[in-house]
């Protein structure tokens, strides 16, 4: 059973706050020493995975994580600094090859901030209400007027689509968003099946903790590369930042299109792209129709597999949420599987506009994408690379996942059927882009004990 | 038999490279600026030899030492290897390289040792023959088709995939029609160029991120 | 990149045995052919178009003429040969994941062979033994082993349906369709360029 000391790793890596308001301060950083005295006053208030009490959660949250060049400025040690694994070194700008950040998707359409390749580092605030967002982020703006540490670039602002006055999971698709994020041992949360790997027995179990942490080994028994000295890299981790743009009309005007011809209605074939109805209820579960009791229902919402459905019947083979968790869709007990998994903690931004009325592409709306991994090269990229970008693994050849694809106007999807008319073979053709990246990077988001370190000073070089 | 798998056969070949030391550049350099400079597509000698699947040529310099307590040792010549997948037999093969090919096998096989030439078919068979090196284990994934078949099974699935998405939803009595004469156009369809086209693909090194 | 052809990857590895574990190797590998559990495993990962292993006695390195000097060696050397699909990482993770047990009996004759768990000291191992490939031919580039069956099963799919279509009634013309889009919709992806070696 691995013991994790949740004191030392920041909240954002352990959980999924939930608060329904975030600005994310994209910092450029001040000369090393200033730099550092300003992660000494953030460490008084950076948030840990400390458990909080039934009516004693924070009104925000602190968290913060430093891209390669952030860490060239604080002035880490030079063989600490090489040891950082190579991807992060070169940032997500330069390893746009293997991501397929071309395009659409290219840097030249990307936000300024990103494309001039210089955060140095991501400061986050959650917060439960925008008084509290503006409050904290007041708090933080002091601290680096006080000490000259670092100025913004860019804040980033997000927030959760409203629906009834409710806050909602919802994207601005329309798809109901947050299942699936992979249990690891030693999480807090009970482990939900459908999560974690899959066992022989046919049972869910939390993966190994050093998928999503550093320090700790992983689904093969290793540590995943970090860097020296140990306590630099241990409780710590990595986090993959992009900034997805959805281009809502494009999407809408495609549904609406396609809807006519395929003979399972508008809500089935929204629901065959992604594999979940609109309201998050899987395809496999309910090939029919939503079913609110299943989404409601933890035990049931992501427990499913596709043993039964490899000719994706129910829900297509290149569905969305086969092709990022293909559970036992691979055969040999999950084991292609187990070492791809990433845990997202994105939120959309935007105004949301309902169904029926007018929206433009043009308009700013998406969601900042953010995903926690031990490794960006064999988990997010290898799935950005080999399951989104490529179709291989799935069976469909150079088939791009439909809603994330970078299709230029020339994407294919297959959807599988039956000779049910309500239910046939189907296929989309002519995918324009849905989502269009907008930026990012990759950050390295240390445990406080390594922001101590690298805050006095005093990571050891060897 | 271990160099065979169903219909196709795996093909190994070690010839030894002469080594001169009269010479500014040697066989295996020269050999090796041969193959960096000859097309890899559908203007390949391999394209030419139809029934080839997958084909290699590798110069092997040494063996390798994995350290202690290995011992280190070394070859005393290099070696080509020919490494080859392909339908049908080995004489036919062979032949057809001797025949069909010749530019190509002179090019490379005149830097090997007591290479005879492609004048005489026979010979050629023999020699290879003689530098044949027996297949322990050969797996092959498909091992049932011909080249011919699975290039023709390659264009008719993407024709299909194309038809069927352009007559969605068209009524019956259209859609047979039209299917029919689908047929008769993939039959007559020129078949897929072996080995493809490679300036039409973006080498990797030169993507970017336009 | 010399080893790459679409999107196929050619590998070469050499490996030294001990003569008298040649025998055995060939023995495990006569024992594999014949029960077939690796030929199953090896189809079902789906990521190789041909491979095949090779054992080069220390005096069998072919010798065709008396001025080539004869090799002393003391090894045997195992080549093995790849024909993939994927990257070289996803390759090596992939066999190190699920296939170790055949990995293993394989190369446990050879020398220093770490075994193929943890994965990160044989991709150390293999890129020691590795060595690259001068000049590399596909006839279908743009084909992986998993489209290629794919489009095998299509066109039996569409030999068959198109035998007995063309008799059909345009009633039973249109349930004949609809079965048959059923049958092959799972074998449709699009072909074309590999993505980036990583």
């Amino acid at each position: 059973m691995t013991k994790i000391d949740v004191s030392d790793i920041q909240g954002f890596a352990l959980k999924g706050y939930n608060f329904p308001h975030a600005r994310y301060l994209l910092l450029e950083l001040g000369e090393a020493p200033a730099a550092r005295a300003l992660l000494r006053k953030l460490l008084e208030v950076v948030t840990t995975g400390e458990r909080w009490e039934i009516n004693n959660k924070p009104m925000s949250t602190v968290n913060v994580a430093f891209t390669y060049k952030g860490l060239v400025r604080l002035g880490l040690p030079l063989a600490s600094l090489l040891s950082f694994p190579l991807e992060f070194q070169q940032g997500m700008l330069a390893r746009g090859d293997i991501l397929g950040d071309s395009g659409k998707n290219g840097p030249e359409h990307w936000d300024r901030v990103w494309r001039e390749d210089g955060v140095h580092a991501w400061l986050a605030v959650n917060a439960r209400s925008p008084e509290a967002l503006q409050e904290r982020t007041g708090d933080l703006l002091q601290m680096m007027t006080d000490t000259n540490g670092a100025r913004v670039l860019q804040p980033q602002d997000a927030c959760a689509i409203s629906i009834a006055g409710k806050f909602s999971t919802q994207e601005h698709f329309g798809y109901t968003d947050g299942f699936g994020n992979p249990d690891f041992k030693g999480a807090e949360r009970d482990c939900v099946p459908g999560q974690g790997k899959l066992t022989e027995t046919g049972t869910w179990e939390a993966l190994a903790t050093g998928e999503f942490l550093l320090g700790y080994a992983d689904e093969a028994g290793e540590l995943s590369m970090a860097p020296i000295p140990h306590l630099l890299g241990r409780n710590g981790t990595f986090m993959v930042y992009r900034k997805l743009h959805q281009n809502v009309a494009t999407f809408r005007a495609y549904l609406d299109e396609k809807q006519r011809q395929y003979g399972g209605g508008k809500e089935k074939l929204a629901a065959k792209f992604v594999g979940r109805w609109r309201d998050g209820t899987p395809l496999e579960l309910s090939p029919d129709q939503p079913d609110r009791t299943i989404v409601a229902d933890n035990e049931r919402n992501t427990n499913f597999t596709y043993g039964d459905d490899l000719s994706g019947t129910r829900c297509p083979v290149g569905a969305h949420i086969r092709r990022v968790h293909p559970r036992d869709a691979f055969g040999f007990h999950g084991g292609l599987v187990n070492r791809r998994r990433i845990m997202r903690r994105g939120l959309t931004y935007g105004e949301f506009v309902p169904e029926g009325q007018p929206v433009s592409d043009r308009d700013e709306r998406g969601i900042i994408f953010m995903a926690l991994n031990a490794s960006i090269f064999r988990q997010f990229e290898f799935v950005q690379q080999q399951w989104i970008e490529y179709g291989n693994d799935a069976h469909q050849g150079n088939d791009k996942d439909f809603l994330l694809g970078n299709h230029e106007g020339k994407g294919r999807f297959v959807i599988q059927g039956t000779t049910d008319p309500q239910n046939p073979p189907f296929i989309c053709g002519g995918l324009p882009n849905f989502v269009e990246l907008r930026g990012g990077d990759y950050f390295f988001m240390p445990s406080l004990t390594a922001l101590a370190m690298i805050a006095t000073n005093t990571v050891d070089p060897r | 038999m271990g160099n065979v798998s169903g219909g196709t056969y795996g093909l190994t070949i070690l010839s030894p490279i002469i080594e001169d030391d009269r010479l500014d550049i040697c066989h295996s350099m020269e050999l090796r600026w041969y193959l960096s400079q000859l097309p890899r597509d559908y203007r390949s000698p391999f394209a030419q030899l139809s029934s080839t699947y997958l084909a290699r040529l590798v110069v092997m310099d040494d063996v390798v030492f994995v350290g202690h307590p290995a011992c280190q040792e070394h070859l005393k010549s290099r070696y080509l290897i020919f490494e080859t997948n392909f339908d049908g037999d080995l004489d036919t093969y062979l032949r057809r390289m001797a025949t069909e090919t010749q530019e190509f096998v002179n090019a490379v096989w005149k830097h090997c040792v007591g290479f005879p030439g492609t004048a005489d078919p026979g010979a050629f068979i023999g020699y290879m023959k003689k530098c044949q090196i027996e297949t322990t284990f050969f797996f092959a994934d498909v091992n049932d088709r011909t080249v011919e078949a699975t290039l023709d099974a390659l264009k008719t699935q993407s024709a299909l995939a194309h038809f069927m998405e352009k007559h969605q939803g068209m009524p019956a009595a259209w859609l047979q029609r039209e299917f029919g004469e689908f047929l008769e156009k993939l039959r007559q369809a020129p078949a897929l160029r072996r080995g493809g086209e490679e300036s039409r693909d973006i080498p990797q090194e030169k993507r970017r991120h336009d | 990149m010399t080893n790459l052809n679409g999107k196929a990857y050619a590998m070469n590895a050499i490996t030294p045995m001990k003569p008298w574990k040649t025998p055995l190797l060939k023995l495990l590998f006569w024992i594999l052919g014949a029960v077939k559990p690796l030929q199953k495993d090896l189809k079902n990962l789906s990521f190789i178009h041909f491979a095949r292993w090779v054992c080069v006695g220390r005096n069998s390195f072919p010798r065709l003429s008396d001025e080539q000097p004869a090799e002393e060696l003391k090894y045997d050397y195992l080549i093995f040969f790849s024909n993939f699909n994927g990257t070289w990482n996803q390759y090596i993770d992939a066999f190190s994941a699920v296939l170790y047990h055949g990995l293993d009996a394989i190369w446990i004759w050879s020398e220093k062979y770490p075994g193929s768990r943890p994965v990160t000291e044989f991709k150390r191992y293999i890129s020691l033994v590795q060595f690259d490939t001068d000049y590399y031919y596909n006839v279908y580039p743009h084909s992986a082993t998993n489209d290629v069956k794919a489009a095998l099963r299509v066109q039996d799919a569409l030999a068959k349906f198109a035998r007995t279509s063309q008799s059909l009634s345009v009633g039973e013309f249109g349930r004949a369709w609809l079965e048959f889009q059923v049958t092959v919709a799972p074998d449709l992806g699009t072909t074309g360029i590999a993505p980036v070696g990583t």
